[in-house]
């Protein structure tokens, strides 16, 4: 079974005397290829989700399996190398190594799994090719604009080739033609490569590049119809 | 190695800062060490250079020629002893000498005088001129470093405070005992300088300071078994005895252990801040999936390089402090020490890393994903 599933995931925090109940009870599966968001006002969990989807945080129940993996089943190392394989981050901006030139950035993540290969470079090539950053390969990250850097960042979640792709408020420092240049690139790049997508947003001029919808609130996930992918097509289209 | 080199690129001001004290403190232990060894070359070069393994004294003197008077009748008796495979008797006098053969010397000069047997194994080998001679009590081997206050072969000596003359027909190099330059002379010379006094032999015929014996393994015990006067230590006991020695050393010794744990702890810290300065970053590497020991590798190899830069311009720096130091300093630096001291220094800034790599391990990735709710 490919892509990434949630069974009955649920996250309790303990907060001083108080318990607080970030997720309850979550179910859901995103397929290959598939691209979900989901949306909230802050506070409902969506961090928590992510952090569980990417193998951060343990939940306090429940089972979530990423491509036939158990992640309760692994040790602090081996979900670290599941990390690297098979999960691809796009986190909020600035979260480039600040040293490290554009495609160096790439690479490191192929030097964090042992050694670099030629085609390894071509592959980083390719991928900052596709995302419009062949010109600015030598350039460091305070040289790039917002969007160039979240363009670097979503290379480099692609760049290892994982299965699942988890973006993390993709656009939360973009103005808003930047914001759908990224987020249309996430989308195409998840179709084209075959991932399970999931983008955490609070941003919902953003999901009409999703295939489905989810709306978190109060850590209680919902599937929300009224932004399912054929309508906001329909819309789009008409307007 | 690949982070960890990047960074020191692109952080080079704070970097070279770290550097640069490093270098510092490289500089010092490796003045101290040279500092060290040139003491106590001075102090105990002719003991050092002399091929015995041990010293046999006269009983309660702890190990110190000074205090020690045997005779030298003893030689031929310890030298039959097991695994003795030979003795030499020595005596040591401390005397002011002035040149007799300008008319107008007025520099006093403080030598030590050895006495030993002429071709034994305690006579070192002259660099200049000729060994001496059994038969020719009047002339004597000199270290090399009276050439530079003017002596020169043939020049005659002449001992304050005593009617003995002496002739120096050979030089010698690095003979320095006590912290003098080293006159060496034949035994019975020897006590017609130091003996001069009636009654100050105490009645012992032949009288020296001490028997060198050349051997594995000798039974020290035994000896004392056998000749009730006396004690044997080892060389390097013997070298302890020498007059400031331990001293000396044990202040040079106790810098250098302060300096080398004040450098483990300014590394530490200095790491230590930049790590957790860094911390966001490496959670976030974390959650794209670094290891720590990946993450633990970069710095340790990022210490580990400028550690090395470092030392190396440290040891040419204290090379170049050599050249410019006057001749009169004892300052020597030996490549053993230095080669010893920079291993140290690396190891020692490799382990003050290792706290900051704890300090990594310890990172949570989940700090990398926004703000956690």
């Amino acid at each position: 079974m490919s892509g990434i599933q949630f069974k009955n995931v649920s996250k309790l925090y303990q907060q001083g005397e108080n318990q607080v109940l970030a997720l309850d009870e979550i179910s859901l599966t995103v397929e290959q290829g598939e691209f979900i968001a989901v949306i909230g006002p802050s506070g409902s969990g969506k961090s928590t989700f992510l952090a569980i989807a990417g193998a951060l945080l343990h939940p306090s129940k429940g089972e979530v399996i990423l491509n036939g993996k158990n992640l309760n089943e692994l040790k602090p190392k081996d979900l670290a190398q599941l990390r690297l394989e098979e999960i691809g981050f796009i986190l909020q901006t600035s979260n480039l190594v600040p040293y490290l030139n554009v495609l160096e950035q790439l690479l490191v993540v192929k030097r964090m799994a042992g050694k670099l290969a030629k085609a390894d470079k071509e592959y980083a090539n390719e991928l900052l090719q596709s995302l419009g950053l062949a010109a600015k390969l030598g350039k460091l990250p305070e040289q790039l604009s917002g969007g160039e850097r979240q363009r670097t960042a979503i290379a480099r979640a692609f760049m290892n080739n994982p299965s699942i792709i988890l973006a993390d408020e993709p656009t939360a420092s973009l103005d808003s033609k930047r914001a759908h240049e990224v987020v249309q690139l996430i989308a195409n790049e998840a179709k084209s490569r075959n991932k399970a997508a999931i983008m955490v947003t609070h941003d919902e001029r953003m999901l009409e590049y999703c295939d489905k919808v989810y709306r978190m609130e109060d850590g209680r996930l919902k599937h929300d119809d009224s932004f399912s992918h054929e309508k906001l097509k329909a819309i789009s289209s008409k307007g | 190695m690949f982070l960890a080199i990047k960074e020191l690129k692109h952080g080079k001001l704070r970097f070279l800062m770290i550097g640069v004290i490093t270098v510092l403190i490289a500089w010092l232990v490796f003045i101290l060490s040279g500092l060290g060894n040139g003491l106590s070359t001075l102090s105990a070069a002719t003991f050092k250079n002399m091929d015995a393994n041990y010293v046999t004294f006269e009983d309660g003197s702890r190990s110190s020629m000074s205090r020690s008077l045997l005779s030298e009748s003893l030689v031929e008796k310890l030298e039959n002893q097991t695994n003795v495979s030979a003795a030499s008797a020595m005596g040591a006098t401390m005397g002011t000498v002035l040149n007799n053969s300008k008319s107008d010397d007025k520099e006093k000069v403080d030598i030590a005088i050895l006495g030993i047997t002429p071709g034994s194994f305690l006579e070192p080998n002259v660099i200049d001129g000729k060994p001496l001679q059994a038969k020719n009590s009047l002339e004597v081997i000199a270290n090399d470093t009276l050439k530079k206050k003017g002596f020169k072969i043939g020049d005659i000596l002449k001992i304050e405070g005593s009617l003995e003359k002496m002739k120096i027909v050979g030089f010698v190099k690095n003979e320095t005992y006590n912290h003098l330059p080293a006159v060496f002379t034949t035994l019975d010379k020897w006590r017609s300088i130091q003996f001069a006094a009636p009654g100050s032999d105490k009645g012992i015929e032949k009288p020296v300071n001490g028997i060198m014996l050349k051997g594995e393994n000798v039974d020290s015990a035994k000896i004392k078994q056998l000749f009730k006067n006396t004690e044997t230590v080892t060389k390097a006991a013997a070298i302890q005895g020498m007059p400031g020695y331990k001293e000396e050393n044990g202040t040079i010794t106790m810098m250098l252990a302060f300096l080398l744990a004040i450098s483990a702890f300014v590394l530490g810290v200095f790491f230590y801040v930049l790590t957790l300065q860094k911390s966001n970053q490496f959670g976030i590497l974390k959650a794209i999936g670094a290891s720590n020991r990946f993450l633990g590798r970069a710095i340790v190899s990022q210490v580990f390089l400028l550690s090395f830069i470092s030392i190396v311009v440290g040891i040419l720096l204290t090379y170049g402090t050599a050249l410019i130091l006057p001749d009169e300093m004892p300052f020597s630096l030996d490549l053993k020490l230095v080669v010893l001291y920079a291993l140290l220094l690396l190891v020692i800034s490799i382990l003050s890393s290792l706290v900051s790599v704890r300090k990594i391990t310890k990172i949570d990735p989940l700090q990398a994903i926004g703000r956690m709710e």
